[in-house]
């Protein structure tokens, strides 16, 4: 209680308060892009809070996170082009609910039921992650290891077009995270004999040159889209009536957000497609799903925020990310000399509570402003993409410049630019390279840790429970696929 | 979500993709064996073990995915046209013309150039916005961040 206090008083701070503040508008209006997501803007913001200090980025950063799945709402509604891959469950209903004419209804009740599903899954954090940190106090190496093969398991379902493509990409983030000196034996590896490269591949050029000019380069090649638009709407509160008809919706989708986002890897698009389906599964007016039903906003709505705060859960608690996008915080962290872990809550307990005090003022300020300023915020569609992706590009090349001031890191990011459009083009997702590269360090001194534990025996892993419950979680995961389609072979025959 | 579409014609779209990773994860495995030797006495895994247990493990998935059906094509995905190809020469002339006009100066005419190239043809707002873009960069990275940005021979120094 003392450091949720602790916290609060922390946002009290008016420079703390600022940045959320900042974090929000600019998550909005980023989520709002189409194009630019959540995690490619804290991929490039994150060298510019460096200099911020510890809380107040997380708190920017938690900012940004929070507010982008909104603001993808607000463009999937009028524009029908979800500002974030998260949205796109809402365009389904949301830009047929425009086309009725009730735009303004459908942006209010995306604005409220995305901030009761975040500060649900802020609530479930604030009980659920000291719980979690508690309770892997008892972990060791082994442990760990098997939770980091676990999270990278999850990575076959992070999205792209198939589990393989994404596991091959997990497996190359791992491989990157093997580039530089090795720790344990100080045999330098993949370095070429590049001094830049001696201390391993930097976290931020990567994640800039997958996420923001992998994009560009995406969009330079898809210059002629044009997005449909409707008559933009300012928001209408929904009426008791309408709130009734969403309430199972919202908390439905909440429960579901809050669940996935905590598993390791997967996050906001996966719980919103989750949740939408799961809406129109329990909804007692399924007729209206495809034409405009408004708990068809609400469901996905309420799950893509929940996420948020869910994925945060295992990134605090275990070090390991919940999403694509808590893997670029866990990064930020990390960058800040700050190594997220059950040990966090008794080093820093004030920093994890500003954090998540911060995510409930974002929470409630992305609800103010998106009740009243939506239509405001739609406008940002409307930027030219000519002007809009070539300034993207040149806040990459500042940004992956800025925190080593080395061009080596421009080049990194460059390369990493191109592999970020080779993998959009040929069905890879960037974000398990992300996971990859983020646990890689993680996987490799655990399992070393490990075996020395063992002496170098594997059945060492045989005596510790939790870790085979975890092995056996992931390889029943991996392999269920394979079964289901072999049952389906079977049938058919 | 995706609409369901035709396959790509042509070549397996996976099948090269699998070639590529399993060409990547081979080199580097080769690569392991150039690995300077680990001083002797170290309990433990070496240097090279976990890299090597890696690429093992995307070979194994390369092939699987080699074996897979093609992938659907996605409708909105163009094949880069010559504007799109001209933007990628400017990403790419932007490094070594940095060494001329420094980041800042170097941004500026990007800015104006790959703007032109995507379409955009009001040529005075192009202008306007990239000097206005360029000074808010400034302001951010420079005065407020202080950063110091790479300076050019004609401009930054």
């Amino acid at each position: 209680m003392e450091a949720f206090l602790g916290g609060l008083a922390i946002l009290a701070d008016p420079y703390v308060m600022l940045m959320v503040l900042l974090g929000t508008v600019l998550g909005i209006f980023v989520g709002a892009l189409p194009g630019i997501s959540g995690s490619t803007t804290i991929a490039l913001m994150l060298p510019m809070t460096i200099t911020m200090g510890p809380i107040a980025s997380i708190c920017f950063l938690g900012a940004i996170y929070c507010a982008a799945n909104f603001g993808g709402s607000i463009t999937a509604i009028l524009v029908n082009a979800p500002g974030d891959p998260s949205a796109s469950a809402t365009a389904l209903e949301g830009f047929k609910m425009a086309e009725k004419g009730q735009a303004g209804l459908a942006l209010g009740i995306s604005a409220i039921a995305s901030a009761i599903g975040g500060i649900v899954s802020v609530v479930v954090l604030i009980v659920a992650a000291p719980a979690l940190a508690r309770s892997a106090y008892s972990f060791g190496p082994p442990e760990y290891f098997a939770l980091a093969l676990f999270g990278l398991s999850m990575c076959a379902a992070i999205g792209g077009d198939s589990p393989v493509k994404n596991l091959i990409a997990a497996a190359f983030g791992l491989l990157l995270a093997t580039v530089g000196m090795d720790l344990t034996t100080g045999v330098e590896r993949f370095a070429f004999g590049i001094t830049e490269l001696s201390d391993g591949i930097g976290f931020v050029p990567v994640l800039i040159g997958l996420f923001a000019v992998g994009e560009m380069l995406d969009q330079a090649a898809n210059r002629h889209g044009k997005a449909e638009i409707v008559s933009l709407e300012a928001a209408r509160v929904p009426g008791r009536a309408e709130m009734r008809k969403c309430w199972r919706s919202i908390w439905l989708g909440s429960g579901i957000g809050t669940f996935i986002g905590a598993l390791p890897a997967l996050g906001a698009t996966t719980a919103a497609l989750i949740g939408y389906n799961e809406t129109r599964r329990w909804s007692k007016h399924k007729e209206e799903f495809g034409h405009g039903s408004i708990e068809g906003v609400a469901g996905p709505e309420a799950a893509n925020n929940a996420a948020v705060g869910g994925s945060m859960v295992p990134t605090l608690a275990l070090g390991i990310p919940g999403s694509a996008t808590t893997a670029i915080i866990l990064a930020g962290l990390i960058v800040q000399g700050v190594r997220p872990g059950p040990h966090l809550f008794n080093e820093q307990p004030t920093l994890l509570y500003a954090v998540f005090a911060s995510m409930l003022a974002a929470n409630i300020f992305y609800l103010v402003m998106g009740l009243s300023m939506a239509r405001l915020f739609a406008r940002i569609s409307l930027i030219p993409p000519a002007f809009l992706w070539p300034a993207v590009f040149v806040l990459s090349v500042i940004g992956a410049y800025g925190p080593n001031q080395s061009m080596g890191d421009v080049y990194v990011m460059l390369a990493a630019g191109v592999v970020g459009f080779l993998f959009r083009r040929t069905g890879f997702s960037p974000a398990p390279l992300i996971m990859g590269l983020v646990l890689g360090g993680m996987v490799e001194e655990t399992l070393k840790q490990s075996l020395i534990i063992f002496g170098d025996d594997l059945s060492g892993f045989l005596q510790r429970p939790i870790a085979l419950v975890l092995f056996a979680i992931t390889a029943a995961g991996l392999g269920w696929p394979l079964v289901a389609r072999l049952t389906r072979v079977a049938r058919a025959a | 979500m995706k609409p369901s579409v035709a396959p790509v014609a042509g070549a397996n779209l996976n099948r090269v993709a699998a070639a590529l990773a399993a060409a990547l994860a081979a080199a580097a495995f080769a690569g392991t064996f150039f690995f300077d030797e680990v001083p002797p006495g170290l309990p433990g895994l070496g240097a090279v073990e976990f890299p090597r247990l890696i690429c093992i493990v995307i070979l194994a998935l390369s092939a699987t995915l080699a074996l897979q059906e093609p992938p659907r094509r996605d409708p909105d995905a163009h094949a880069p046209d010559g504007s799109a190809l001209a933007i990628w020469a400017c990403c790419l002339m932007f490094i070594p013309a940095m060494a001329l006009g420094g980041m800042l100066g170097t941004s500026a005419v990007f800015l104006v150039a790959a703007g032109w190239l995507w379409g955009e043809r009001r040529l005075p707002m192009l202008i306007g916005i990239s000097l206005a873009v360029v000074l808010c960069l400034w302001l951010v990275f420079v005065k407020v961040f202080r950063l110091t940005l790479p300076g050019g021979l004609l401009f930054g120094n």
